[in-house]
């Protein structure tokens, strides 16, 4: 194809252009701050657009095309090291920049509804601009260097968009501590950045890729874990994915863009970019499936015990991840990459769907405090709701739609993405490494599977079924049924978009065994066809029997599934069911309830050990050593500073004085 | 005989330089600076430059020293010894520079004198007003023409340091 | 000889110099003040659209091997014109307020620019010597503007004295050049020279001439008293046009008349001024407690980081000189109009670093705007500051002088502490009193603003990366 360099110049220009243009204009002019239409018309374009242009790209491109460079200009250049500011298009970058600005795209017009009343309007818009720059200088980089400019503009918007509501202090302490905990993934990123140019000199994919030989099995098992710790940050997963379910402090629409759809799975992606790289080591390869595995299957245990709307969403969030995770570990790169596009469509669905929810809650707190009713409640909590679906019946139906997806429904989207996945770990149990571990796996997978569909159905239903509980619950509410309403048309486009996308999403990506029991080439996975050039996954090796066993297996767990939710939640039961399991699984509810308590085990043996250090320990040996030293410097500079200064007398022949001794200087330099 | 007559217009020339900056009645200053600029045009008459040896007298020595004495006739600046003040160590450290500097500089003179450039049959004529006008709106004409921009600049800056107060500032605004 | 190619080629000189004698003879006529600042910007302007064609036209020589056009010179008529612009028009608030918005001191500026732009592309020694003292002599009357204030009145006659010392060391360098080798156009020059004393002798006074201008150590002691009297929008045109025009010229005498290191031990005393400039500058910019004198510090400083990438004598050095004049024009006319800015509301005494306490919050774009050039003239990246330090270390150790560039950066770290100091007062000391400040005025805050979007932008994309500088000085050894 011809150079995509236009193009790709609209992708990424568009999102910085929309963010400065609100950026700059809301913060010079107040008059435009309430400009509401023009600012998220706006910004919408300039999400949109770059959608169509991938599309355009998209459309000029098949499974076999070489990938296209478009370099815009050196940015630097000092002898062998150069960085370029240049992106490459291929199979991969096309699919996530398609998800990055189609989910982008329904999300942004969703939160001109949403945001509406918000008095920071313009500032969102520019924030969201911002990140989907940000972003999509992660996803179409050419090298690590620009990938990591764009992977710390991901944290910086995702830091400054949790903290959206800055004013409220538990919010901007959520922003610092995903931005910490990100920190933390970040700085082993960059040491296996600096890894990778120290072996090459090169940090640009094409030749990281092609040079592989050139790394040492160590230097491969090292980089490969490093990168990996940087994805843990990122992708939220365990040691650091504590960060996530805090992070639902910020706007509802950010949750469905940032901390589901997009940048959460950069981990991912950048994982699949270098898997011809991770399939050289089973070692790294075997540590990400079980951390994914791990956090999988410990977010979901979390997500049974939540309240909070979003707080289930978010870990389920973790958990979908863990699943991308495992996927990636067990050599299902394409599987991985197709678990972030089914996920982005249902999760953003989910999360603007409780957006929608959490929007009438409080529409219904306005009132009644309107009515002079000073009363309070969380309108994030799901035993103050019930029998939304009636009030509410696009969201009901959006919400039900992508819940399924999730639980693994045939044939919505998140079947095919999650079967395919737990079939990869159950094929990973024949390898040559590790095989007993990767069996465990595929049971952990199951059983995760199992609490997915679970967790998932109990929160629909606890939501949407049953009767409005709020009146029952607090005193001064009765009647506040009247005040529940649907959302705005912006809002209900958005969410039937995505549950559109929901349901069909799944067949970019069907299962091949299927086409050859029915006798056909066994190639109808068009996923699997368009990246076979860049995911070096490795094969499926089982029978066709095998494969329509454990995918029958699959299906009856999840329906089993949510039988089990449907008879304890389907009619207001959610107080005794959650009542009898605490009591059934007793400790276990309380360590799932605790979160595991990392937060603590976090808090007491990393953050206050090193803040009793730094101040008993540190803080002396700075302020006596280090800052005396620096004291000492800078005390001499300043009075050799001072000394010098009376040189200055403001007397013009002694100025004269200086500059013949000046010329006295160069002449004797020059001459002897 | 040119040699001599150079070497007695060179004494000349820093002996009148030396008693205009040393003698403190500045009348007596201004007219060694007469002087001074008399044994310059000597120099450039020496040197084959007629044109600018008669410009010299004209210009310096008549006009502008002209303008010069009557300035400090009017103003009656006989009470500017008090300038002189008190730091001595100055004047003695000055002093050494100088002799320093002239002593590198006649140094670095010492052995180039005859590198100088034996007059010529064409530079016998380069000093003539011809000569002068015509490489002067030809190879220097870049040179002529920002002299012109230079004296404008310099007399509409002695004239905004000089006016009193600008009448018309109310006005231009 | 074709005259018209000659006009042609110092196109943008002539225009500054008619837009002049139009602002003067406007006032003449008692036509408005705004009129001559019209004509002064609309001529500068159009100059600068010239010189930008210039730029990527070929170079040359013109009016008999006089000047050059294309190449380093338009270069550098470019980053003077460029000085000029940004310092008329954050000029017009500043000097209404001081009495001083009139055609003649516009007038003035744009002579002064004719000056600057005949500097920039001499190729011979009358042609620098005489363009040299139409800046200057401007420059002069510029400095005692403020000749009703004691320090103004002072300063300016400090600067005319020592610059008249300064230039009979120049114009006896040059008498010396010619004895010794009786040719005033620099390639004849390069050409004819041999490292006779009498050469080393009046080279080494036309560094000195050229030192002096551009405030290097031990020739800077004018700078301080002249920038603190001068006022601030001046010396922002003093500090950012003039010394580029001088440095332009530097780097033309340097690549054309002194082309072969054999004549003379220039690298060696450039770096012996570059280290001293280095050095001085920052050490006593350190106990400054008057922004605008910290500033002249300041600016003596750069001149140093300068110098260090004429000692480097390689294209790599003189391309990252170039590069650095045009960083310092952006964010030093920057830092000057901000500071005009909070001085025009208080008089001219709140420049002392205590009346800045708590000012960022006042007028919070102008604080950050502070904040950019602040961090762009202490070098940190990613502000245009960093690439253009960057550039002149880098060829310095490519050049081999690695002591130089240590000494340069840790001059340069040093640097972070006085510029920082300001910030700190901006940002974390409480306010005295309470005041408020006047509204910036469209062009000066849009100026401002574009200076400080410039900053940025080219911190992060250079303009013209140094292989094409390095080009722009190839093709001057070839004229």
């Amino acid at each position: 194809m011809e150079s995509p360099t236009a193009l790709v110049s609209l992708i990424i220009g568009l999102p910085l252009l929309g963010f400065l243009i609100n950026g700059i204009l809301g913060l010079s002019s107040t008059a435009y701050r309430s400009k509401k239409t023009l600012i998220g018309i706006l910004a919408n374009l300039a999400v949109f657009i770059p959608f169509l242009c991938a599309l355009t790209l998209f459309l000029n491109f098949d499974s076999e095309s070489a990938a296209a460079f478009a370099h815009l200009f050196t940015w630097m250049e000092t002898g062998s090291f150069s960085v370029d500011i240049a992106y490459q298009v291929d199979q991969l970058s096309l699919i996530m920049t398609l998800v990055v600005t189609g989910v982008g795209s329904l999300i942004h017009l969703y939160s001109i509804g949403y945001m509406a009343h918000d008095e920071g309007f313009w500032k969102f818009f520019a924030y969201l601009n911002l990140f989907i720059f940000a972003m999509l200088n992660l996803v179409l980089a050419d090298n690590l260097l620009l990938l990591f400019l764009g992977w710390e503009g991901v944290g910086l918007c995702s830091y400054l968009l949790i903290g959206f509501w800055y004013t409220d202090m538990s919010k901007s302490d959520a922003a610092k501590k995903a931005f910490l905990y990100n920190r933390v993934g970040d700085f082993a990123f960059l040491i296996a950045i600096f890894m990778i140019f120290e072996t090459i000199g090169s940090l640009n994919f094409e030749v990281i890729l092609t040079s592989l030989e050139a790394f040492s099995g160590n230097d491969i098992f090292w980089i490969g874990l490093l990168i990996l710790i940087g994805a843990t940050g990122k992708s939220a997963q365990i040691p650091l994915f504590v960060w996530l379910p805090d992070a639902m402090a910020g706007p509802t629409p950010v949750s469905a863009l940032i901390h589901a759809a997009t940048m959460v799975t950069s981990g991912i992606y950048l994982i699949t970019r270098m898997s011809p790289m991770f399939v050289m080591s089973p070692e790294v390869m075997m540590i990400v499936a079980v951390i994914g595995a791990l956090t999988a299957i410990v977010a979901a245990t979390i997500a049974i015990t939540q309240y909070d709307i979003k707080g289930v969403l978010a870990y389920s969030t973790v958990s979908q991840l863990g699943f991308m995770f495992l996927a990636l570990g067990s050599g299902a790169f394409t599987a991985a990459i197709f678990h972030v596009v089914t996920h982005a469509f249902f999760k953003a669905c989910l999360f603007l769907g409780s957006g929608s929810v959490i929007h009438t809650m409080e529409h219904v707190e306005h009132k009644l405090h309107d009515k002079g009713k000073d009363v309070h409640f969380d309108p994030q909590d799901i035993r103050n709701m019930g029998g939304l679906r009636k009030y509410m019946p696009s969201t009901y139906k959006t919400f039900l739609i992508a819940t399924i997806a999730i639980a693994g429904i045939p044939p919505l989207a998140g079947f095919f993405s999650k079967d395919e996945i737990v079939m990869h770990a159950f094929n990973m149990g024949f390898g040559e490494y590790a095989g007993a571990m990767y069996f465990i796996l595929w049971g952990v997978a199951t059983i995760t599977a199992f609490l997915t569909a679970f967790y998932m159905f109990r929160l629909t239903f606890t939501t949407f079924h049953g009767s409005f509980k709020l009146p029952k619950l607090i005193n001064g509410t009765e009647g506040s049924e009247e005040y529940l309403h649907e959302s705005p048309a912006t809002m209900t486009t958005a969410l039937w978009s995505l549950a559109g996308l929901s349901i069909v999403g799944g067949f970019i990506g069907l299962p091949n065994f299927v086409s050859k029991t029915f006798g056909g080439d066994g190639h109808i996975n068009w996923l699997h066809e368009w990246l076979h050039t860049i995911a070096a996954d490795i094969p499926l090796t089982l029978s066709g029997t095998a494969e329509w066993a454990l995918m029958t297996f699959a299906i009856i767990v999840a329906a089993v599934s949510v039988y089990i939710a449907y008879k304890m939640y389907g009619n207001d039961q959610q107080e005794e069911s959650d009542a009898w399991i605490a009591s059934k699984f007793g400790p276990f509810y309380r360590v799932w309830k605790d979160k595991y308590s990392l937060d603590e085990l976090y808090e007491g043996a990393i953050v206050h050990p090193t803040v009793n250090f730094s101040d008993k320990v540190l803080a002396v040996f700075d302020m006596k050593i280090v800052d005396g030293f620096v004291n000492a410097i800078a005390g001499t500079v300043r009075i050799s500073g001072s000394l010098l200064r009376y040189i200055q007398t403001g007397v013009a022949s002694n100025y004269a004085l200086f500059l013949i001794l000046g010329v006295i200087l160069v002449l004797t330099i020059l001459l002897f | 005989m040119d040699t001599f007559i150079f070497i007695f217009l060179a004494v000349l020339t820093i002996g009148s330089g030396l008693g205009m900056v040393l003698n403190r009645n500045t009348v007596n200053s201004a007219l060694f600076l007469v002087l001074n600029m008399v044994s310059i045009a000597g120099i450039y008459l020496l040197l084959q430059a007629q044109f600018l040896a008669l410009i010299q007298i004209l210009v310096y020595a008549g006009a502008i020293m002209v303008l010069f004495l009557f300035v400090i006739m009017l103003l009656n600046l006989d009470d500017e010894r008090s300038l002189f003040s008190k730091v001595r160590a100055k004047y003695i450290s000055a002093f050494f520079l100088g002799v320093v500097t002239l002593s590198l500089i006649l140094y670095s003179l010492e052995g180039v004198a005859d590198l100088l450039p034996e007059i010529s049959p064409e530079m016998e004529t380069a000093g003539t007003v011809e000569a002068l006008g015509d490489v002067l709106y030809t190879d220097y004409l870049f040179a002529f023409e920002m002299t012109a921009i230079l004296l404008t600049a310099a007399v509409v800056g002695a004239l905004m340091i000089a006016q009193y107060k600008k009448s018309n500032n109310g006005a231009s605004e | 000889m074709n005259y018209l190619l000659d006009l042609q080629s110092f196109l943008p000189g002539i225009i500054v110099a008619v837009a002049g004698l139009a602002a003067i003879m406007l006032e003449a006529f008692k036509k408005s003040a705004n009129t001559s600042f019209s004509v002064t910007i609309g001529g500068i302007a159009v100059a600068l659209l010239f010189a930008i064609q210039s730029l990527y036209g070929e170079a040359g020589t013109a009016f008999s091997g006089m000047i050059v056009y294309g190449g380093v010179g338009a270069f550098g008529s470019v980053v003077v014109l460029l000085g000029a612009l940004f310092c008329v028009t954050i000029s017009r608030e500043y000097l209404r307020d001081l009495d001083l918005h009139n055609g003649e001191v516009y007038g003035m500026i744009l002579f002064s620019t004719t000056g600057m732009l005949g500097l920039a592309v001499s190729n011979d020694l009358i042609t620098l010597f005489i363009s040299l003292e139409t800046m200057s002599i401007c420059l002069y009357v510029l400095a005692g503007l403020m000749k009703n204030e004691k320090i103004g009145a002072e300063s300016a006659l400090k600067y005319f004295l020592l610059g008249a010392f300064s230039t009979g060391f120049l114009l006896y360098g040059i008498a010396l050049i010619y004895g010794a080798t009786a040719a005033t156009n620099l390639t004849e020059i390069a050409a004819a020279a041999q490292p006779t004393f009498l050469f080393l002798c009046g080279t080494g006074l036309l560094f000195v001439g050229l030192f002096f201008k551009v405030a290097a150590v031990p020739f800077h002691m004018w700078t301080p008293d002249v920038y603190q009297g001068t006022p601030t929008t001046i010396t922002a045109f003093m500090a950012t046009a003039a010394k580029s025009a001088t440095f332009v010229a530097f780097v033309l005498v340097l690549t054309r008349m002194l082309p072969s290191s054999e004549i003379g031990d220039w690298q060696s005393v450039l770096q012996v001024v570059a280290i001293l400039t280095m050095i001085v500058g920052n050490l006593i910019a350190l106990a400054q407690d008057n922004v605008k004198r910290m500033l002249a510090y300041s600016s003596i400083a750069h001149a140093g980081y300068l110098m260090v990438g004429l000692a480097a004598g390689n294209e790599a050095g003189y391309a990252g000189v170039l590069y650095y004049l045009f960083a310092y024009t952006i964010m030093n006319a920057g830092a000057f109009g901000v500071i005009a800015y909070y001085e025009r509301n208080h008089g001219l005494d709140f420049t002392e670093i205590d009346s800045y306490a708590g000012l960022g919050f006042k007028v919070p774009v102008m604080g950050v705007m502070l904040s950019v050039f602040l961090f762009s003239l202490a070098g940190i990246p990613p502000m245009v500051g960093f690439i253009g330090k960057y550039y002149v270390f880098a060829a310095a150790v490519q050049a081999g002088l690695i002591p130089l560039a240590i000494i340069g950066v840790l001059a340069s770290a040093a640097s972070v502490y006085y510029y920082l100091r300001v910030m700190v007062y901006l940002y974390f000391k409480e306010a005295h009193k309470e005041y408020s400040l006047k509204t910036p005025g469209f062009l000066f805050k849009w100026t401002l603003i574009l200076l400080a979007v410039l900053t940025v932008y080219y911190g992060v994309e250079p303009v013209l990366p140094t292989s094409s500088l390095m080009e722009l000085i190839s093709s001057y050894y070839t004229v």
